[in-house]
């Protein structure tokens, strides 16, 4: 019998390695797990960032675990890894909506300490509020994105057109080149209109540019909202029907295919325009998004943000880890090498990054004014019953009205009618 | 239980007589422990989630009883999905099963004419069936582009359409659409199995009808379609479970929309667990899809059983 026992603790040892025992701040043996989506691009550029933190920080390993770079997917494995209470990751790179979720379930830790009052000014306002629940910060911003107008700046030019600031604007101008293109291959304006989450983006976007919402806001303005959605493609012609099934990939290849006149998309559609080869390559512009008269552009924030579930028992080398990855140095890699836009106001002016980036300059004031959709634990439950009730409006099968109608039906539905209050609070 | 002499009781070496029954039961035992294990425990589990309002992240959970199937009755998202799901399997397993018996007659013909297999022509028909169903989704997205997809390319040039079809924009196409890429993808599934049983048809039958006088569609008729008919009925159970199961042909196709119009039980479901994580609900929708797969495939099997009773 002790025989047997000392071989066990033998062989134990021997699997552990020689671990040396002790609190140290580092120890050796430190893993840190780091699960994302794939960015796109050469992966080495944020794998020689985490080289550069091993380097500094003797003792920690970083393992990176790419996830499939569908965010759906992502947010289940997340949900049913963090919901066992046993996360095996210490780091998670998570969406702008999901972060209140996650933070009401528990799930993840308050990074109050890991990002102090003071510095967070230093980060544009939009994601450090959808970031924060009750008044703490639960998620440090990683890179942004914001919904912007591209439009052909070689076609406005030529009919003296300058780019819309208001919605009307933008159809007027749209009708009037169509007019005089005569061209039935080319669309007005695209956007995204299939039912997923890129049509609640859109659809916010002109209802908070018409000073409404989608809950408790003005209802007459919600649905003239709505109902300018449905004008694009039924009233003023300025739309093709196809949007109903368009995503942000098929309006960015219907517009880089010199197709479309106006578009609705995030910005990283602009460097795929200025490739070699690329048939709109030079006769881009970008813009805020028009808004309704009287009130101001209002483009839906996106983009990732770190981190990490209350189950990780590195709470302080993980927070070290995020602010090397939000550090000015690292983002400046980052938008340099991927693309991906910093969360740190003063990058953008930032000589050796806009002297390489000079759209950062225009990006600016639009992510300065983007808007996090509605910053509630219930978003996700929100968008769901959004999408089919707007898709519906798109594509003629239904009224606003009857689409706002539903939409509270169901609410009223999963949250039950006395939790409504809370539920939309801030919508 | 009458007393014979068992396979049991003969290997018995410890005394204890076992009935051939019990021996029976025994041996299929791990089996059995299997099938609970994979199949009856999920199941279970899902049912007694149905009697929960579970939503982790607010941290309710509640037995509310059969509370989630009273909110299923009234819920209009879920009789939308039901019918789009039905009218989805009924068009699609039509389609498959025609298309699946004229291949399969087709192959066997080819075969059956020139004394050898072509293998090739076998091999060619299983390729869609082999193809994953979220690449070949992806495929038919590009071919249904209404202003650049294959399509409506090939329907203008041979003067069917005049305008291009919106087929994944239109919620009256949209359905249509998914229900042309599955009849495409599983067709050839039909037509392996119809071409399986069609080997089993004695040839004599054929030369004594043609003896008989028989033409070719009454050997069709009273010879092929009475012996096929087993097969006929599994083609069928086998495609309704998955035809009324449908997720990623569709989800990658449409997610659903546009409006809803192609919803069906599974995306309902996967939305309601996966995405908005109410499991309580969502394990009453997959309860409800459940049932509804169990309630087609009995009622097939009644069918077989009717008609081989009629038969013998």
């Amino acid at each position: 019998m002790m025989i047997a026992r000392a071989v066990v603790t033998f062989c134990a040892a021997l699997a552990l390695g020689c671990a040396p025992a002790g609190d140290r701040p580092h120890d050796p043996n430190i893993v840190l797990v780091f699960k994302h989506g794939k960015l796109s691009g050469d992966g080495a550029i944020l794998s020689n960032i985490l080289r550069e933190f091993e380097r500094r920080h003797p003792g920690i390993v970083v393992r990176e675990e790419l996830l499939p770079s569908s965010s759906d997917r992502q947010h289940q494995y997340y949900a049913m890894n963090l919901d066992g209470g046993q996360a095996p990751f210490d780091l998670l790179g998570v969406d702008t909506i999901w972060v209140q979720e996650f933070a009401k379930a528990g799930w993840i830790a308050s990074l109050e300490k890991v990002l102090p009052p003071a510095e967070r000014e230093q980060f544009f306002p939009g994601p450090i509020k959808a970031a924060t629940f009750k008044g703490q910060l639960y998620a440090v911003p990683w890179y942004i994105d914001a919904g912007v107008l591209y439009y052909r700046r070689d076609l406005l030019d030529r009919h003296g057109v300058a780019p819309p600031k208001t919605w009307p604007d933008l159809v007027h101008a749209a009708q009037r080149i169509l007019d005089a293109e005569r061209d039935p291959r080319l669309a007005g304006f695209v956007w995204q209109g299939k039912q997923y989450e890129g049509l609640v983006c859109f659809a916010l976007e002109v209802l908070h540019s018409n000073g409404s919402d989608l809950w408790g806001g003005d209802r007459a303005r919600a649905e003239a909202g709505l109902r300018f959605l449905r004008e694009t493609v039924a009233g003023h012609r300025i739309t093709p029907v196809s949007v109903g099934m368009a995503d942000e990939e098929s309006t960015r290849q219907i517009f880089g295919s010199g197709r479309a006149l106006f578009m609705r998309n995030w910005p990283y559609a602009w460097s795929l325009f200025q490739r070699e080869g690329s048939l709109v390559r030079g006769k881009v512009g970008i813009a805020p998004l028009p808004s309704f008269p009287g009130y101001p552009s209002a483009p839906v924030l996106g983009g990732w943000m770190l981190a990490v579930p209350r189950a990780s028992a590195h709470q302080q080398e993980v927070g070290e880890l995020i602010r090397f990855l939000t550090s000015p140095d690292a983002q400046r890699l980052v938008a340099l090498g991927l693309g991906y836009n910093p969360t740190r106001r003063d990058l953008y002016a930032d000589e050796s990054l806009v002297g390489a980036r000079p759209l950062l300059k225009d990006l600016y004031p639009i992510f300065l004014e983007a808007r996090p959709r509605p910053v509630t634990p219930y978003y996700l439950l929100l968008s769901q019953a959004l999408q089919p009730e707007v898709s519906a409006v798109v594509v003629g099968r239904k009224t606003p009205r009857e689409a706002l109608d539903a939409v509270r039906r169901q609410l009223t539905r999963i949250v039950g009618s006395s939790d409504l209050p809370v539920a939309v609070e801030g919508l | 239980m009458t007393e014979r002499p068992s396979i049991g009781a003969s290997h018995s070496t410890s005394g204890i007589r076992l009935s051939e029954r019990t021996w029976g039961y025994l041996l299929a035992s791990p089996a059995f422990l299997l099938v609970g294990l994979v199949a009856v425990a999920p199941i279970a589990a899902a049912l007694w989630l149905s009697l929960h309002r579970r939503l982790p992240v607010f941290g309710v959970e509640e037995f509310v009883g059969l509370w989630n199937y009273v909110q299923l009755w009234s819920d209009d998202r879920f009789w939308a999905a039901c019918r789009t799901t039905l009218y989805f399997t009924a068009l699609s397993v039509a389609a498959e099963l025609l298309l699946g018996f004229g291949l399969a007659l087709l192959l066997d013909g080819l075969t059956s004419g020139t004394g050898g297999s072509p293998r090739w022509a076998q091999g060619m028909i299983v390729v869609p069936w082999a193809i994953p169903t979220v690449v070949s989704a992806q495929i038919w997205a590009w071919l249904f582009q209404p202003d650049f997809g294959l399509l409506n390319y090939l329907l203008h040039q041979v003067r069917l359409i005049t305008r291009p079809i919106d087929w994944l924009a239109n919620p009256d196409w949209a359905i249509h659409a998914a229900i042309v890429m599955d009849v495409w993808k599983t067709a050839p599934f039909a037509a392996l199995l119809l071409l399986a049983g069609l080997k089993t048809v004695p040839r004599d039958l054929y030369a004594a009808a043609r003896v008989d006088g028989a033409g070719a569609w009454q050997q069709f008729r009273h010879i092929t379609l009475p012996l096929l008919m087993p097969v006929v009925v599994i083609v069928l159970i086998f495609r309704t479970m998955d035809a009324v199961r449908v997720f990623d042909a569709v989800y990658v196709l449409t997610g659903g929309g546009p409006g809803n119009s192609t919803e069906t039980l599974s995306i309902y479901a996967y939305k309601t667990l996966f995405q908005t994580l109410q499991f309580g609900y969502g394990s009453t929708l997959a309860t409800a899809m459940f049932l509804i797969v169990a309630a087609l495939s009995s009622l097939y099997l009644l069918l077989l059983r009717r008609h081989l009773q009629e038969t013998t």
